[in-house]
């Protein structure tokens, strides 16, 4: 299969981020996400006062672990990782338990109340699957979001996180996440 | 604040669960003395204690299910074991501990019962009658086969909010200790209370062995307590926040006044009181109805309550 050895992971540079939330708006319509719910979302700081202000925005969304602690607790197999690390849901499988939600430490999955499952980001695996990128990285105007292939040695990701020093998020919840925010 | 996703429901089985392993427990290990041919008031403990096991965890089992966001997929959790999900581990868990706790409590109806409940059955369900049989002498059997089962159920509630690592609230291996023992002390408390809301003469030896077993239980609890609340300040940050929700956050009061103090250890005095003379002179346990019975009301509101803190407080945790 041609998803076998790679590794997708994404590299988010927050100062590029506008806060134009054109990336939430895309993921909504790829994934027909209801206006209630979001797969992903900009976090805003505000610091200091007039004229000294500060104005940071930070892209969050599934951290897509590499030990995802939302796959170890559920109990019907419907939270899973792929060969290529994507971690997905199988709705028809979930019972909506929440055990997930309240598992995962960066609060990234919600229960979808009309349809009585558990939701969240999955790098839009439909559009990955035909070899495309997802649809927040493909809208976003200041080129915020990178996403490929860490196993690939010539790949934007490896290029950038070999140049660029990084960090990830609560990497003391032991569950590797493979978003690499930029410094 | 963090969005709560489990509220009373959950709160009520995990209580419901342990209520019905404690139960299970405190009536195998009587019935195991009485077999040894000691004093039949431990067949009355027996009894009382089988015939009460299964319906908690029953009505537990359904508040689970009914808290599912999609209930009509139930079953999909008993297709397949998860080995990592502790959720998985115990709902196979609470199926053998359904089976062995209705055999038990079975076991333990008289012919007579047994009679009534058949004649119950309409008569297109006659080949159930095929089941009418005698399981007395199994109850021994039975009791030594549920005990590591309902030890399993009591622990696996704890252990469900133990081993999530992203709520430092919950993610210490003390919680599993401290849901089990509570587990243990409100099957007793329940026995206790219906010893001493009926009308039949009590043997002081049931309730000396009552009184033990839940001192001794009480005691661990505390034990657990203690050490789970010092090593907060002496943790890290995270686990310091998810420590201050009971060391002066909403959760404050409930904690210290309603769980330890009239929860855990008002009823440790006033059974250590009514038991202690006794244990120490060998004469009858001073035993006074009302008392037990607000004990055992204590008892059960304690275990009620550890579960509506840990619950709660423990979604309300993380490492932000």
């Amino acid at each position: 299969m041609a998803t076998h050895n790679k590794r997708y992971v994404m590299v988010i540079d927050s100062k590029k981020c506008i806060d134009c939330k054109a990336c939430v708006v895309a993921c909504r319509a790829e994934n027909r996400v209801p206006l209630r719910y979001s797969r992903n979302w900009i976090a805003e700081e505000h610091r200091g006062e007039w004229p000294k202000l500060l104005a940071a925005f930070e892209p969050g969304q599934c951290q897509q672990c590499e030990s995802p602690a939302c796959v170890r607790v559920c109990p019907t197999g419907a939270s899973y990782q792929r060969p290529d690390g994507i971690v997905a849901i199988n709705e028809s499988e979930c019972v909506g338990c929440r055990y997930c939600i309240i598992a995962c430490p960066y609060d990234a999955r919600f229960f979808r109340e009309d349809k009585g499952v558990v939701e969240k980001c999955d790098f839009c695996v439909q559009l990955v699957d035909r070899g495309e990128i997802p649809a927040c990285v493909k809208t976003c105007p200041s080129k915020v979001r990178v996403f490929g292939d860490l196993n690939d040695p010539d790949g934007p990701v490896r290029q950038l996180l070999e140049r660029r020093r990084h960090l990830t998020k609560k990497p003391e919840a032991g569950t590797s996440p493979q978003i690499y925010y930029l410094l | 604040m963090k969005r709560i996703e489990w509220g009373y429901l959950i709160v009520s089985y995990l209580f419901l669960g342990g209520l019905s392993a404690g139960l299970y427990c405190v009536s195998a290990l009587a019935a195991l003395l009485h077999a040894n041919g000691h004093s039949s008031a431990y067949k009355r403990i027996a009894r009382l204690g089988a015939l009460l096991a299964p319906w908690p965890v029953l009505i537990g089992s359904f508040l689970l299910i009914f808290d599912l966001g999609h209930w009509s997929r139930f079953w999909k959790l008993f297709v397949r074991l998860q080995w990592t999900s502790p959720m998985s581990l115990g709902s196979w868990l609470l199926i053998a501990f359904s089976v062995v706790a209705f055999a038990y409590f079975y076991s333990w109806l008289t012919e007579d019962e047994r009679r009534w409940i058949f004649s119950k059955i309409p008569e297109k369900l006659r080949f159930l009658q095929i089941l009418n049989c005698d399981l007395s002498g199994k109850q021994r059997i039975l009791a030594l086969l549920g005990l590591p089962i309902s030890v399993g159920v009591g622990i696996y509630t704890g252990v469900l909010l133990g081993a999530v690592q992203s709520r430092p609230f919950w993610n210490t291996n003390l919680v599993a200790q401290l849901f089990l023992f509570s587990a243990l002390s409100t099957g007793c408390a329940s026995i206790m209370l219906v010893l001493a809301l009926s009308h039949e003469p009590s043997d002081s030896r049931g309730f000396r062995m009552l009184y033990g077993l839940d001192i001794g239980l009480l005691i661990l609890e505390f034990f657990i307590v203690v050490p789970y609340v010092v090593h907060g300040p002496l943790s890290t940050q995270a686990v310091k926040n998810s420590l201050a929700l009971i060391l002066g956050g909403p959760f404050t009061g409930l904690f210290w006044v309603f769980f330890l103090g009239l929860g855990l250890l008002l009823q440790l005095g006033i059974e250590v009181f009514e038991s202690v003379p006794a244990f120490l002179s060998r004469a009858p346990v001073h035993y006074n109805q009302r008392l037990t019975a607000l004990t055992a009301v204590l008892v059960l509101g304690g275990g009620f309550l550890l579960s509506y803190i840990f619950v709660f407080a423990g979604q309300m945790s993380s490492f932000d």
